[in-house]
């Protein structure tokens, strides 16, 4: 799977008067990427940049040769993003028509839309869901209804907003493992070290800026001197 | 309640000719005011019902509270009127709920979308948009439960402080916590390609 470079280019965010993200300059190319910070440092914000959910005060972010400020909703087609909490993200009463709703809003035929839907539940093992109403489900079974969601677009990226914070330790682990069997690009937000382990590169985000950029374990020691400072 | 999967001959009717007869019976039930012909056909309706393989557990609860209204519609209409108007009514609206739980629980939700944005699709001459309309109508079946559990939890939560019942105190943070979901579904609506732009004439 080709995977087009995301590139930030002298990004700032404000919001009301303050800097959230400051002339932020990165190019993403690797297949796992994690980003860690402390709460208000940014980490979301830039999350939501990659595919236009906030858009920047100046400069500007690309996915391939996408403007996110100009394609955001090619770009959404591309990088799929599952949120902190997926009981907001269900939008249907029914997990097959959740999954079915974003192919919808693709314009996909109903026969391809079914078949993908019954495929993605059958890969992540949630096939036994299918017919269940959305409020019914427990906090992990939301989360993966929310990853089939995004898997049955078939984006090439997908960003993970603290996608295990909701989540105990049996569920996190079992999301943990369907994130590394993705051969999509994978961006995780996260407060949860543990994930990242195997990953090619982690920002640490302190204050609105990429503090550090670099191997798992030298980006987590940063971030745990900076947690004690 | 939300249909779920049916494999009976019903699901395999069009949604159009099910509701659209659903329809034209309920008319004509109207029409009929003797018990002799209305109790073969509640009976009728009720097999209709258990043949279409319907989950009958779904069932129980709303079975329960149709019996409980139309029990209080039969007392006050036959001491009102008499009592074998009362049994007419009752068997009626007996018979028009049981189709119509046939009906609904042998069609999906998202097949009874499509029909709903098939017999609006007139408003779009009046610039609305059916699609955003029965997306509006899911939104709302889908997170009634959610803010139920989140009205539980403000509550819960006042009660461990001590502010019993209080109304203001539960509607301050319940409405700031359903705005917070409203905004969070909006940007989810966002990420997974859904144009809530205006339809244009």
């Amino acid at each position: 799977m080709e995977l087009p470079p995301i590139r930030f280019e002298n990004v700032t965010v404000r919001f009301e008067e303050r800097d959230v993200l400051k002339d932020v300059r990165l190019t993403l190319n690797e297949q796992r990427i994690g980003i860690i910070g402390a709460n208000g440092a940014g980490k979301s914000t830039l999350s939501r940049l990659i595919n236009g959910l906030v858009l920047p005060t100046e400069g500007s972010v690309h996915v391939g040769d996408l403007n996110t400020r100009n394609h955001a909703k090619q770009i959404r087609r591309d990088v799929g993003f599952v949120f902190q909490n997926p009981a907001n993200q269900i939008i249907m009463p029914l997990v097959s028509e959740d999954i079915a709703f974003g192919l919808k809003n693709l314009q996909i035929p109903k026969a391809e839309r079914q078949l993908r839907v019954h495929e993605t539940l059958a890969e992540l093992n949630i096939s036994h869901l299918a017919d269940r109403e959305s409020h019914t489900l427990s906090g992990g079974e939301q989360q993966m209804v929310a990853l089939a969601s995004v898997l049955a677009m078939r984006p090439r990226t997908i960003v993970f907003d603290e996608p295990t914070t909701m989540l105990d330790l049996r569920n996190r682990l079992a999301f943990q493992r369907e994130i590394a069997k993705l051969a999509q690009r994978a961006i995780v937000v996260t407060h949860d070290l543990e994930i990242l382990e195997d990953f090619d590169r982690v920002l640490v985000v302190t204050d609105g800026a990429i503090a550090f950029d670099g191997r798992p374990e030298e980006a987590i020691a940063h971030y745990r001197q900076w947690s004690h400072a | 309640m939300i249909a779920a999967k049916n494999t009976s001959y019903l699901a395999r009717v069009k949604p159009g000719w099910k509701f659209g007869t659903l329809l034209v019976l309920s008319i004509g039930l109207y029409l009929i005011s003797s018990w002799q012909v209305l109790l073969p056909l509640f009976i009728l309706s009720a097999i209709l019902l258990l043949s279409a393989r319907v989950d009958l557990k779904q069932l129980r609860m709303p079975l329960f509270s149709l019996a409980m209204i139309l029990g209080i519609v039969f007392i006050l209409l036959a001491l009102q009127t008499d009592w074998a108007n009362a049994v007419v009514s009752v068997l009626r609206l007996l018979t028009m709920c049981l189709m119509a739980y046939a009906v609904s629980l042998t069609t999906s939700f998202d097949a009874m979308l499509e029909l709903f944005q098939q017999v609006a699709s007139p408003l779009r001459f009046l610039g609305a948009n059916p699609a955003q309309i029965a997306l509006g109508l899911s939104m709302t079946i889908r997170f009634i439960p959610e803010l139920k559990k989140v009205y539980l939890e403000v509550r819960e939560a006042q009660h461990a402080r001590g502010l019993g019942n209080n109304p203001l105190a539960v509607s301050v943070p319940l409405v700031i916590r359903s705005l917070k979901i409203a905004d969070e579904t909006a940007e989810a609506l966002d990420a997974r390609g859904y144009d809530s732009a205006p339809y244009r004439r």
